[in-house]
């Protein structure tokens, strides 16, 4: 198999069957090398999965995190990979979706929806069963509204232990710009048998409330994603969308205000790397090792900057606080600041 | 249980009798065609209400006719291009199902009715815009009737 296409992408090793547990290929090492768990250098596999690499993506701290349609178009059926559509408009996958993709919703496979909280393993497990997804699967998602919901679906993955996920660069909004493949024909996998989980990792990429209120009271890297009228206290709904039961309107103290959007452009991709250090390193001074929380309402914008906080700029401490202005701005007794400083 | 107007009930009773998979396929069926309820060249109306509000995901245009002799009410409605899926469903829905009843009637349809089309598994939060529509035809029909009852009394 060919490691530099026709179209002079660069193409990385995923995974190797006969080597066990390898990292990528780095960009200054030969094409179709990988280290095997020794960090010995090995010629690559005949069966792989391989990405190639968009030149904007060699910036990134992960960069084998995203795909673009170019790639994807021409892998829609590499074997060990599952494309999986996840959007806010829970209809849009009928109406049209990638060949090959499957749809797991937001709210219907991934959220309990008798406590306000994921579903268990089992529930996680069963959801990758009927999806034909392995631990092995790489599991790329796209979606609506700048990747949201997409970022969101990864996020609970990763909640799950589950790490080959990667995201579609732009998502479905550019997919479907770029006049890509759309088909009506939903794919049918063999059910997998996925173990179920020994459990969620809830602590190392969820904040809860009493977490994020004493990270507020400790002063660590707090940031607010919403619009910034919805930070300040004027609207307690999100611009373009209904009332979605917040009392009061305002920001965690301490917070400082990054709007999601400004890591993305026009077309739903993500920035440049020195766009977003810009804008989060420079901007907020993050250190690498930083404790940080994100949040926004119900946690899906948050997801989109956990995802650049961690895939694309490195940050390795980051949690995405789920219960978000929703619970916060309904708690009783938990302080709000309001207007344009952090409080 | 409550009564709706008769094309609205035949809409209803046929997607009570759906599973959850068939209710989303006859859903897509009638998004497809909410492009059909725009305004077609050369018809005119009594009112015409476009506009974005800032709860809505893009802009809605409701136009309204209503026959004078029998009182029938005919819309059209025009959606951007950013609006979700039910919303557009919803808006082939209504346009069917309210044609031909009048103002008064449509002022008095509840809007339990959503969830029986739409289903449970299906109305979330930010779905909420599938009753978006439906107050808006309202808000038309309220001033197409205001407007009837100032003519009245000034006449």
């Amino acid at each position: 198999m060919p490691l530099i296409s026709s179209k002079g992408y660069l193409l990385r090793e995923l995974l190797d069957p006969r080597a066990g547990s390898r990292r990528c290929q780095m960009a200054n090492e030969p094409a179709g090398s990988c280290h095997n768990s020794s960090g010995v250098l090995a010629p690559g596999p005949n069966l792989a999965i391989f990405l190639h690499m968009n030149p904007k993506f060699l910036g990134y701290a992960q960069p084998e995190a995203l795909v673009d349609g170019d790639w994807l178009q021409q892998n829609l059926s590499v074997p060990g990979v599952r494309i999986v559509e996840s959007n806010e408009d829970v209809l849009l996958y009928d109406t049209g979706h990638i060949p090959g993709a499957v749809h797991i919703d937001w709210r219907g496979d991934l959220q309990d929806n008798t406590v306000r909280d994921y579903v268990a393993p089992e529930g996680f497990a069963e959801v990758c069963n009927k999806n034909g997804i392995t631990p092995d699967t790489t599991v790329i998602f796209y979606g609506d509204k700048s990747n949201w919901w997409s970022c969101y679906a990864l996020w609970a993955f990763r909640l799950f232990g589950h790490s080959k996920v990667k995201i579609l660069d732009g998502g479905r909004d550019k997919w479907k710009a770029d006049n890509r493949p759309l088909t009506r024909e939903k794919p049918g996998y063999p059910r997998a048998s996925y173990p179920v989980p020994p459990r969620r990792f809830d602590k190392k990429i969820r904040a809860f409330f009493d977490q994020t209120l004493a990270h507020a009271h400790a002063r660590k890297p707090l940031i607010d994603v919403r619009s910034p009228r919805e930070y300040t206290g004027e609207l307690t709904h999100m611009p373009e969308y209904p009332q979605e039961g917040v009392l009061r309107g305002g920001h965690v103290p301490g917070a400082r205000n990054v709007p999601w959007k400004i890591a993305a452009n026009e077309d739903a991709t993500f920035k440049p790397a020195d766009e977003l250090a810009k804008i989060y390193t420079q901007g907020l001074g993050l250190k690498p090792g930083d404790d940080i929380i994100a949040y926004c309402r119900i946690g899906e914008r948050s997801s989109h900057t956990w995802f650049v906080l961690t895939y694309l700029l490195g940050y390795s401490n980051i949690r995405n606080y789920d219960g978000s202005w929703t619970e916060w701005g309904n708690r009783v007794r938990s302080p709000i600041a309001k207007g344009e400083q952090p409080g | 249980m409550a009564t709706y107007p008769p094309n609205l009930s035949k809409i209803v009773d046929f997607f009570d009798a759906l599973s959850g998979d068939e209710k989303r396929e006859n859903l897509i069926a009638y998004a497809d065609s909410a492009p059909a309820c725009s305004p077609k060249a050369g018809e005119r109306f009594d009112l015409e209400d476009v506009r974005k509000d800032e709860e809505c995901t893009d802009t809605v245009g409701v136009f309204l006719r209503v026959d004078s002799a029998t009182r029938a009410a005919h819309f059209r409605i025009t959606l951007g291009p950013h609006v979700q899926t039910l919303t557009k469903a919803m808006t082939a829905i209504l346009c069917k199902g309210l044609d031909g009843a009048t103002p008064e009637q449509i002022m008095e349809v509840e809007q339990d009715f959503v969830p029986r089309i739409v289903g449970g598994q299906l109305v979330r939060v930010r779905s909420q815009t599938v009753y978006y529509i439906l107050t808006r035809i309202r808000g038309v029909c309220r001033v197409w009737l205001d407007r009837e009852r100032a003519a009245a009394t000034s006449g």
